[in-house]
C-alpha cells in the first residue's frame, strides 16, 4: 500500500512514518502542501494521511482539490484543532476520518487498517475480515477456506459486520438489514447474533455487543 | 477750411452745449427780502451753480405769504413773517431738507429740519441826530415812554412805526413786544398820544426818518438800517439796552417745489459755510453760525451790544401769533390802546 | 458600539432656545404694544394739558366765546418733537370759533364729543394725527352755551418714544437672555462636571486596574456609576477565575512535566535496558496524561472566556449516540463496557451550542473510562420529562465519597485519587457547559454503587409531546 503523510512536525512524521512502515506500506512524508501536491500530480496513493495546519497552508484545501477532480483517495485527517467546526468541515468536504492529536499510534494504526480496507474493498466485492470471507456475488461466505454453510439471515448479519469490519455496525442498520421494515421483538437480533457467535467460537474473531449501539466484529484478544 | 470751420463749430457748440442744456433748471423763490441786501449772495450762487436759473421775486410778507399758499407752488419761500412761516410749515407745505448743513444747523434756529432761520436781524430805535439836540436820546423802551410822555408836543406827529395791520413784521414785533412786558400798552398809548406815523416797512420810514419827517423810528429792522445809516449820517441806530428783539428771516422748500433738487441746493447753499459767509461780510442780515467771520454776524453783534439779544424764538408759540382771534384781540387793544390818551 | 447621539449642551441649549424664543416672542410682542400704549399716555396727556391750557383762555365777550390762545397751548401741542399742531374752538353752532382745523372735525364727532372727550388717531392730508375734542361748560355773563376744544398733532414723537422704549425692553430682553444663556452654560458645565471628573477618573485607570470606582457622583449618575463597579467586579471575577485556573494549570502541567523530566534523567543515568523501557512506558503514559490535560484545559479556557455563540436546535438523543458510538470505537473504551440505554422514540430537541454537547458527552465519558476500573460497565442515557431532559452517565465502578460529591465539579479536583489517570477538570468542564445552556449538574452514588452524573437540560420548544 502507498501512504501519503503530509504533516511539518518532523517528530510525529517520524512517528507515523514508524508506525505505519512496518505494517507493509509505503510511506512518503512531505511537509508542504505544495510538495504534496506535486506527488499527487503524478502518482496514486491508497490512503492520505493529512495535518491542516501546514507552513504553506490549510490542508482542506488540498482536500478539496482532490475531490473536485473526483479523487476519491480516502483521507484520514490529522490536526492538533480540536474545533468541532473544522471537523465538520474537513468531513462536509469528503474526508474519510479524523484523528484528534495527540493521538495513540494503535489507535491510529486501527483507524488506518479499516479505512484501508475499505479502499480495498471498492476494488475488490469480497469483504475479508481475519479467516472470514464473504462474496456478494456469489452469495458464499468462508471460514478459513471452508465453505459457511449458513441460513440467509445469520448471511445478512456476516455481510453487514463484515461491511462494519473492525468498527461497530449499528444496531439499527442490522435490524433493517435482517428484518425489513417489519415488525420484529426487541431479541429477534440478539438470536441470530448469538447463533453467528457459536459458529465464529474457536475462529479467532468474536462479535461484541455494545449496549445500547449495535455489533462489532473484531479480533479476539490474544 | 471747410473742414475747420466745421471743427470749429462742433468746438463752439461742445462748449455751448452743457450751458444752454444746466441753464435750464429754473428755481423759483418767493422772498420778502430786498433783492439789493440779498444780491452778493445771489450773484454768488448763481456763479457756483450756474446751472440753475434764479427767479428771485422780491415781494412784501403779505404777499409772499399768499403766493405760498397758491398754486403754481414756488421752489422756496423766505419770509421775515415768523408766525406765517411757522403757520405754512405747520400746514403741511414744507418739505424736509436732509443734508449736513440743515443737520449742523442750530437747533434754536429751526424747525422740524424743514424751515430754517438764516438771518438774525436785530430790531431797533432810529432816530435823528437833531433828536440830541432837543433832549436825551432813548436808549431803552422805558426811556423812549418816558420821552414821548415827557416831550409829547414836541414829539407829535414826529414818530414812526410799523402798522400791525399792513406789516406781518411789525405784527410779529408787537406781539412779542406784549410778551416781554404788559408796559408795552404804556407805549403804545403814548405813541397814539403823539399821533404816531404806522408804515408798512422799514424803508418807507428809514425814508421818513431822513426827509425829517419823523425823528424817532420804532422797532426797524435792524439790518435795513445799519445799511442806510452808514450813507445817511443824520441817522442814529440804536440796539435798546433793556432788550432788543432779534427777528430772522425764515426759509422753506415748498411741498409741492416743481424743482425740489434746485431748492435744496440753494437752501444747502444759504445754510452752507459759504453762502452764511457772504451774509456775514457782504449783507448786513448777520449769520447766526458762531464760526463765521464777518462784520455781520450774531456773536459779533453780542460782543458789542451784550446778551440782551432776545431773538424771537422759533417754534410754535408763533402759531399763537397766527390765531385769527388773538390777532383780532391784539388789534383790538391795539386800536383802544392807541386812542385810549387822545382828547 | 458607541455612537455620538448629539451633545448634552446642544439638547440643553435647545431647550433653552425654545423656551427664550417663545418667552421671547411673547415679551416683545407685550413689549411692542406696551411700549405704544406708553407712549400714546404721554403724548395724550400732553394733549390734554394743551386742550386745558387754551380752556383756560376762553372768554365770553358780546355772546360770543373768545379765545387768546396762549403760545403755550403750542409749544405743548408741538412737544419737543416739533409735531405739526392742529388745534380749533368750536362753537355751539359747530362754528370753528378759532383754529386751524378748518372744518375737518366732523358733526359726528363733535356729538361723541358732546357726551364724552374724543380720542382719535386718524389721517389728515397725508400724515396721521392724534386728535382729541372735549367739550367745555364755560360761563359768561349773557350766555351759558358749551365750547369744544379740539386739539392735535402729528405722531413722530409718539413713535420715536415707542420704539425708543421697544428698543430698550429689547435690549434688557437680549442682555437677559445672553445672562441666562451665560448662566444656563455654566449650569450645564457644572452639571457636567461629574461626568467629566467620571471620565478622567476612568481614563487615568491602569488598563488592569479593575478595583472598584471611588467617586462622588450626583444621584443620576449613581446607576451608571453602579453598573461601571459591577462590571469591574465581573472583570474582576473574570481575570481572578483567569488567574487561578492558569495557575492551577501551570502547577497541573509543571507536576507530570517534572516526572517525566526526572524518569528520562533516571533512564538516561543507567545502562540497564530493563530500565529503559520502563523508563518509557512511564513517559508514554505521562505524556498522554498531559497532553489530555492540555486538550481539557483549552475547553475549559474556551468555555469560560468565549463569548457565547448562536445556539442551535439539537436532537439530544442524536448526537448522545453519535458520540457514544464514537467513543466506543477507540482504544480507551475497549475495556469497558461502554453502552447506551434505550432512547425516547422521539427526537429530543434543545437549543445549545452543538460543540457544546459533544464536548460535555465526550468529557462525561472520558472521565467515567478513567475513574472506573477495567471492565466496567458504564451506561449513558436520556430521561424525558415534561419540559426538561436529563443526560446521564452511571457507572458501577467503586465511586466516591459523600463529601467529595459536590466538591467534584471543580477544577482539579479528583475525588482525592490521585492514582488515577486524569486532571480533574473533566467534571469542571462539564459543569461549565451545563451552566451556560442552563443546565444543572447533578453528581451523585449510582444504584449500583458507582457514580452517576446527570446535566438536566430545558427542552426547546419544538419537542412535540
Amino acid at each position: 500500500m502507498r501512504l501519503l503523510v503530509v504533516e511539518d512536525d518532523p517528530l510525529i512524521a517520524h512517528s507515523l512514518t514508524a508506525a505505519l512502515g512496518p505494517l507493509g506500506n509505503n510511506v512518503e512524508t512531505f511537509a508542504l502542501l505544495s510538495q504534496a501536491r506535486a506527488a499527487l500530480a503524478h502518482s496514486h496513493f491508497d490512503l492520505i494521511l493529512l495535518d491542516l495546519g501546514l507552513p504553506d497552508g490549510n490542508g482542506l484545501t488540498l482536500l478539496a482539490e482532490l475531490r473536485d477532480r473526483n479523487d476519491a483517495t480516502p483521507v484520514l485527517i490529522l490536526t492538533a484543532r480540536d474545533g468541532i467546526e473544522e471537523r465538520v468541515k474537513g468531513l462536509d468536504l469528503g474526508a474519510d476520518d479524523y484523528l484528534a492529536k495527540p493521538f495513540s499510534l494503535a489507535e491510529l494504526e486501527a483507524r488506518t487498517r479499516a479505512l484501508l480496507r475499505r479502499s480495498q474493498q471498492r476494488t475488490d466485492n469480497r469483504l475479508t475480515f481475519g479467516p472470514v470471507c464473504f462474496d456478494p456475488a456469489t452469495g458464499i461466505a468462508t471460514l478459513h477456506g471452508q465453505a459457511l454453510a449458513l441460513p440467509r439471515r445469520e448471511l445478512g448479519l456476516l455481510e453487514s459486520l463484515l461491511l462494519h469490519a473492525g468498527r461497530i455496525a449499528p444496531r439499527e442498520v442490522l435490524v433493517d438489514r435482517l428484518f425489513g421494515f417489519g415488525e420484529v421483538g426487541p431479541n429477534a437480533l440478539e438470536v441470530y447474533v448469538s447463533r453467528l457467535r457459536k459458529r465464529l467460537t474457536g475462529s479467532g474473531l468474536r462479535i461484541r455487543t455494545l449496549r445500547g449501539l449495535g455489533y462489532r466484529l473484531e479480533e479476539e484478544p490474544a | 477750411m471747410i473742414r475747420f470751420r466745421l471743427h470749429t463749430l462742433f468746438l463752439f457748440s461742445g462748449l455751448l452745449l452743457p450751458c444752454i442744456a444746466l441753464a435750464q433748471t429754473p428755481l423759483v423763490i418767493e422772498a420778502a427780502l430786498d433783492r439789493q441786501v440779498v444780491a452778493p449772495l445771489l450773484e454768488a450762487f448763481t456763479r457756483s451753480h450756474p446751472e440753475i436759473e434764479l427767479d428771485y421775486r422780491d415781494r412784501s410778507t403779505l404777499e409772499v405769504d399768499r403766493q405760498a399758499q397758491r398754486a403754481p407752488a414756488p421752489d422756496v419761500v423766505i419770509s421775515s413773517a415768523m408766525p406765517w412761516q411757522m403757520a405754512r410749515v405747520n400746514d403741511g407745505l414744507a418739505q424736509p431738507l436732509e443734508s449736513k448743513q440743515a443737520r449742523d444747523w442750530p437747533a434754536w434756529a429751526k424747525w422740524r429740519d424743514e424751515v430754517f432761520g438764516f438771518t438774525f436781524e436785530p430790531i431797533v430805535t432810529v432816530y435823528r441826530l437833531e433828536l440830541a439836540r432837543h433832549m436825551l436820546p432813548p436808549t431803552t423802551h422805558a426811556a423812549l415812554y418816558r420821552l414821548l410822555v415827557t416831550q409829547k408836543k414836541r414829539l407829535h406827529g414826529r414818530i414812526t412805526t410799523y402798522s400791525p395791520t399792513r406789516s406781518g413784521v411789525g405784527y410779529t414785533l408787537f406781539q412779542q413786544d406784549a410778551r416781554y412786558s404788559p408796559r408795552f400798552w404804556d407805549l403804545v398809548a403814548a405813541m397814539g398820544a403823539t399821533d404816531v406815523a404806522l408804515e408798512s416797512n422799514t424803508q418807507d420810514m428809514l425814508d421818513g426818518l431822513s426827509d425829517g419827517k419823523y425823528w424817532i423810528g420804532y422797532n426797524l429792522l435792524g439790518s435795513y438800517a445799519l445799511r442806510w445809516a452808514q450813507t445817511h449820517p443824520e441817522l442814529i441806530v440804536q440796539v435798546p439796552k433793556d432788550y432788543a428783539l432779534v427777528m430772522m428771516r425764515m426759509a422753506f422748500i415748498h411741498r409741492d417745489a416743481p424743482h425740489p433738487g434746485a431748492a435744496k441746493t440753494f437752501l444747502n447753499f444759504l445754510l452752507g459755510s459759504e453762502g452764511q459767509r457772504i451774509i456775514a461780510g457782504r449783507t448786513p442780515l448777520f449769520s447766526i453760525l458762531a464760526d463765521v467771520v464777518g462784520p455781520y454776524t450774531a456773536q459779533r453783534l453780542r460782543d458789542q451790544v451784550g446778551e440782551r439779544l432776545y431773538p424771537i424764538p422759533i417754534d410754535a408759540s408763533l402759531l399763537a401769533f397766527d390765531d385769527a382771534q388773538r390777532r383780532d384781540a391784539f388789534l383790538a387793544r391795539w386800536n383802544r390802546e392807541i386812542r385810549i390818551l387822545e382828547p | 458600539m458607541i455612537t455620538i447621539n448629539g451633545t448634552l449642551k446642544f439638547r440643553l441649549a435647545l431647550w433653552l432656545l425654545i423656551a427664550v424664543g417663545g418667552l421671547g416672542i411673547f415679551l416683545l410682542i407685550e413689549a411692542y404694544t406696551s411700549a405704544h400704549r406708553a407712549a400714546d399716555r404721554a403724548f395724550d396727556s400732553q394733549l390734554e394739558a394743551a386742550e386745558l391750557t387754551i380752556a383756560d383762555a376762553i372768554q365770553w365777550q358780546d355772546g360770543q366765546p373768545v379765545v387768546e390762545i396762549p403760545a403755550a397751548a403750542f409749544q405743548i401741542l408741538a412737544t419737543n418733537q416739533q409735531e405739526r399742531v392742529f388745534y380749533a374752538v368750536i362753537d355751539a353752532a359747530g362754528q370753528e370759533v378759532t383754529g386751524n382745523l378748518k372744518g375737518f372735525v366732523q358733526p359726528a364727532w363733535r356729538k361723541e364729543a358732546k357726551q364724552n372727550p374724543v380720542w382719535l388717531t386718524i389721517p389728515q392730508d397725508d400724515v396721521a394725527i392724534r386728535l382729541h375734542g372735549r367739550e367745555l361748560d364755560s360761563a359768561g355773563w349773557e350766555s351759558q352755551e358749551p365750547v369744544q376744544i379740539w386739539v392735535g398733532h402729528t405722531l413722530s414723537g409718539r413713535q420715536a418714544l415707542a420704539s425708543q422704549l421697544f428698543e430698550r425692553s429689547l435690549t434688557r430682553f437680549l442682555l437677559m437672555v445672553l445672562l441666562a444663556s451665560l448662566l444656563m452654560l455654566l449650569a450645564i458645565k457644572s452639571a457636567l462636571r461629574p461626568i467629566r471628573r467620571l471620565r478622567h477618573l476612568l481614563r487615568r485607570r491602569d488598563a488592569d486596574d479593575i478595583r472598584p470606582l471611588h467617586a462622588q457622583v450626583p444621584a443620576e449618575l449613581f446607576d451608571l456609576a453602579e453598573t461601571l463597579n459591577s462590571l469591574f467586579a465581573r472583570q474582576r471575577e473574570s481575570r481572578d477565575a483567569l488567574l487561578r485556573l492558569t495557575a492551577d494549570a501551570s502547577h497541573q502541567l509543571k507536576t507530570p512535566l517534572a516526572g517525566l523530566q526526572s524518569t528520562s534523567e533516571l533512564a538516561l543515568q543507567s545502562t540497564n535496558p530493563q530500565t529503559w523501557y520502563q523508563a518509557l512506558e512511564t513517559v508514554h503514559e505521562s505524556a498522554a496524561r498531559t497532553s489530555r490535560l492540555a486538550n481539557q484545559l483549552l475547553s475549559l479556557a474556551r468555555l469560560r472566556h468565549a463569548s457565547a455563540q448562536t445556539l442551535e436546535s439539537l436532537d439530544l438523543g442524536t448526537t448522545l449516540r453519535d458520540c457514544v458510538m464514537e467513543w466506543a470505537e477507540r482504544d480507551i473504551a475497549q475495556h469497558h463496557d461502554l453502552g447506551l440505554a434505550p432512547l425516547p422514540s422521539s427526537p429530543v430537541r434543545i437549543k445549545a451550542e452543538p460543540w457544546a454537547i459533544r464536548e460535555m458527552i465526550g468529557n462525561l465519558i472520558d472521565n467515567a473510562l478513567r475513574h472506573t476500573p477495567r471492565g466496567s460497565e458504564i451506561t449513558l442515557g436520556l430521561e424525558r420529562g415534561t419540559d426538561e431532559v436529563t443526560l446521564f452517565i452511571e457507572d458501577n465502578g467503586p465511586g466516591v465519597s459523600e463529601a467529595m460529591l459536590d466538591r467534584l465539579h471543580h477544577p482539579f479536583e479528583r475525588a482525592g485519587r490521585q492514582d488515577t489517570l486524569g486532571s480533574g477538570l473533566g467534571l469542571a468542564i462539564v459543569d461549565s457547559i451545563a451552566r451556560r445552556h442552563e443546565g444543572v449538574l447533578r453528581v451523585q452514588r449510582s444504584t449500583t454503587s458507582g457514580l452517576r452524573v446527570s446535566v438536566r437540560l430545558s427542552l426547546s420548544g419544538l419537542n412535540e409531546k
